[in-house]
């Protein structure tokens, strides 16, 4: 039998029965859609979590106190909430003196009540250098960023997030030279950051205070030692090389012989991005996961259906065996029909599914501020085309093989 | 053209196993129009169902063109199905939602016949049985008469050399069957083998030859001259 004649002839079937063909469909529709949507979303939010990695620049890199953790996923003993002092100002002083770095921004960070007027909020600050602003590419909207003079002589001087600058001001305040409390202590504002600046390990830039690191550490925490180093590599070296440099000379400047006894840890932007990327990857397969059950319940539902329409339809498996149909004719005819419905239910499934994942895209660009990326993965999309297509192979074999094993006398006289 | 030797056939129903056919031997010539009659459960239907490859026999030889069935795969025994046979039917089994034109197109589906030459071959088998004004009516909305001609014609349409109907008139009225079996007739009269199973004696009598079957063996089997058939009508 002619493809052709076998794709016609299953066809007409199918528009025969149309509602059982809509209503069998279904099932494979919302699993391919539920796919589809829960692995763009996955793909959404891995975008939008790189992308602030990204931010943070290519040639950065970050020192944090504490040995590197052996496992791959674990952060490092310093995120744990362990207080580790061994990053010091000597250690800043020797990384200035290699050639392969450019900048060197040591930081420290706590959390604090913010006060201006009777406005307040409770925000993360930062205790940074100059070079700070340069190394996160960290631009200022209104007024100036604070100087390396401010950080040595440990003024009280604060730039701020343009967020809680709307927080503490007001939309129509100027804050630039007013006066805002940190922990009692009052700061001068001198700067605020331009708005979309990109945040990095997970702290909303919009809503930060950055003040000077010596009045961080003297008035505000009371330590002596750094929380953070960024590293700004000299573009001409290797990043490798760079990071290799960095641990020889902080080995040496804490008199660290053995390296598997580092008590610091090095982590450059592409550490950071595969570590993100096998998170969310994993996420994203989880979300498939759980959707593919629906495929599955979709895929019985064909079969069930494919199965009454092989016994109601016994007697024209018989006549069209009496007039020559052969046992692969007969299978031929019934596989393609189910693969058909699936295939057609993939088709309906993406649609719906790419019209949704449209709609949370608007939705959350309409009335959130997040920086929803709207992605669409290809992958997705031939996956699912290439599962519905399987699904009917695989849940139409068994009701198609029924039907071609059909003795064509018996199912002549089917009644 | 066909060879029968001591055909058997035993179905299994529950415990006790069915003997259907007891030993049928029979040969029918190229170009013969033969009846098969018998009362209900005599065994004619299956031996229709044997002869036509619908069916295996479960002992005995049975040769269909000098080749053994005994020989042949069930891929092998649709094609000559297909090719060399044509089937009618007592209770029609047309597809029902599908035209004429699709219902008679079906057998050539299943064939090598090239697409471009099957418009023709179902126009010339549908004018055959005089329904060329019917070719895009639904086979549902058909009178009983109608359907069967339809069959007819789906039986014609691959130009087989036997036609095998089984109780083609079972279901129609006088007129219509009288009409099936012109039609059956004429085909006869063009070259056709035509094997006929019925209870009906009218119907029997339009073959030249009817072989009396009971209890799962042959009877009778009688040419009809002229001479004879006056008798019956007598």
């Amino acid at each position: 039998m002619l493809f052709r004649d076998a794709f016609k002839t299953s066809t007409r079937s199918l528009v025969h029965g149309k509602m059982r063909s809509i209503l069998t469909m279904l099932g494979i529709v919302i699993g391919i859609a539920s796919v589809i949507i829960l692995m763009s979303v996955g793909q959404s939010a891995q975008d939008l979590i790189i992308g602030q990695v990204q931010g943070i620049g290519s040639n950065l890199v970050v020192i944090t106190p504490g040995a590197p953790s052996n496992g791959r996923f674990s952060p490092p003993a310093s995120a744990q909430g362990v207080i580790i002092t061994s990053l010091q100002q000597q250690d800043v002083n020797a990384l200035q003196r290699e050639p392969s770095i450019t900048a060197v921004a040591p930081l420290v960070s706590g959390q604090a009540n913010v006060v201006y007027g009777n406005n307040n909020a409770t925000e993360s600050y930062q205790g940074v250098t100059a070079d700070m602003f340069s190394i996160r590419n960290l631009t200022i909207g209104k007024g100036y960023q604070f100087t390396q003079s401010d950080v040595d002589s440990a003024n009280h001087v604060a730039v701020i997030g343009p967020d809680l600058a709307v927080t503490l001001f007001g939309p129509y305040v100027d804050p630039v030279n007013k006066t805002v409390r940190l922990k009692d202590i009052s700061f001068r504002v001198v700067g605020v950051l331009s708005k979309g600046g990109t945040g990095a390990f997970g702290v909303n830039q919009g809503d930060i205070v950055l003040i000077p690191i010596t009045v961080a550490q003297k008035e505000l925490l009371g330590i002596s030692y750094f929380s953070t180093i960024l590293v700004q590599a000299n573009q001409n070296y290797n990043i490798d090389f760079v990071t290799s440099r960095i641990a020889f000379v902080l080995q040496q400047d804490h008199g660290i012989t053995d390296p598997n006894k580092d008590d610091f840890s090095i982590q450059t932007q592409a550490n950071i991005l595969s570590l993100l990327g096998n998170v969310t990857s994993i996420l994203t397969l989880f979300l498939a996961a759980i959707a593919s059950i629906s495929l599955v319940v979709g895929g019985i539902g064909i079969m069930n259906i494919m199965l009454v329409a092989v016994t109601e339809r016994t007697r024209e498996i018989g006549l069209r065996k009496a007039v020559g149909a052969t046992n692969n004719d007969i299978l031929q005819q019934f596989l393609i029909e189910s693969v058909l419905l699936t295939f057609a239910g993939g088709v309906v499934g993406i649609a719906i599914g790419a019209g949704v994942v449209g709609l949370v895209y608007l939705g959350l660009s309409a009335f959130t501020s997040i920086g929803w990326v709207f992605a669409f993965p290809i992958s997705a999309v031939i996956l699912s085309l290439a599962v519905s297509g399987i699904a009917g192979i695989a849940f139409g074999i068994y009701p198609a093989l029924q039907a071609a094993r059909k003795n064509p006398i018996d199912a002549l006289r089917y009644e | 053209m066909i060879d029968v030797q001591g055909l058997k056939k035993e179905y299994i129903e529950g415990e006790t196993p069915t003997q259907a056919l007891r030993g049928v031997t029979l040969s029918i010539e190229k170009g013969e129009f033969v009846s098969v009659m018998g009362p209900s459960g005599s065994g004619k239907s299956t031996l229709l169902h044997i002869l036509s490859f619908l069916d295996r026999p479960t002992g005995g030889s049975y040769k269909f063109q000098g080749k053994s069935i005994d020989d042949m795969t069930d891929q092998e025994l649709a094609h000559v199905r297909n090719k060399d046979m044509g089937f009618v039917f007592q209770s029609f089994n047309l597809l029902s939602r599908l035209t004429v034109y699709d219902n008679v197109e079906i057998p050539l589906l299943y064939s090598d016949i090239l697409p471009a030459k099957r418009q023709e071959l179902i126009e010339d088998a549908v004018k055959a049985v005089g329904l060329e004004e019917k070719l895009n009516t639904e086979a549902g909305r058909l009178s009983g008469g109608q359907k069967q001609r339809v069959a007819i014609a789906r039986a014609l349409v691959t130009d087989p050399n036997i036609i095998f109907a089984d109780e083609p008139t079972g279901n129609l009225d006088s007129q219509s069957g009288l009409q099936v079996m012109e039609i059956l007739k004429s085909l006869h009269e063009k070259g056709r083998t035509v094997v006929l199973v019925t209870h009906e004696s009218q119907t029997a009598e339009f073959a030249n030859r009817i072989i009396r079957v009971k209890d799962g063996l042959v009877e009778s089997d009688k040419a009809i001259t002229a001479h004879s058939l006056h008798g019956t009508l007598k």
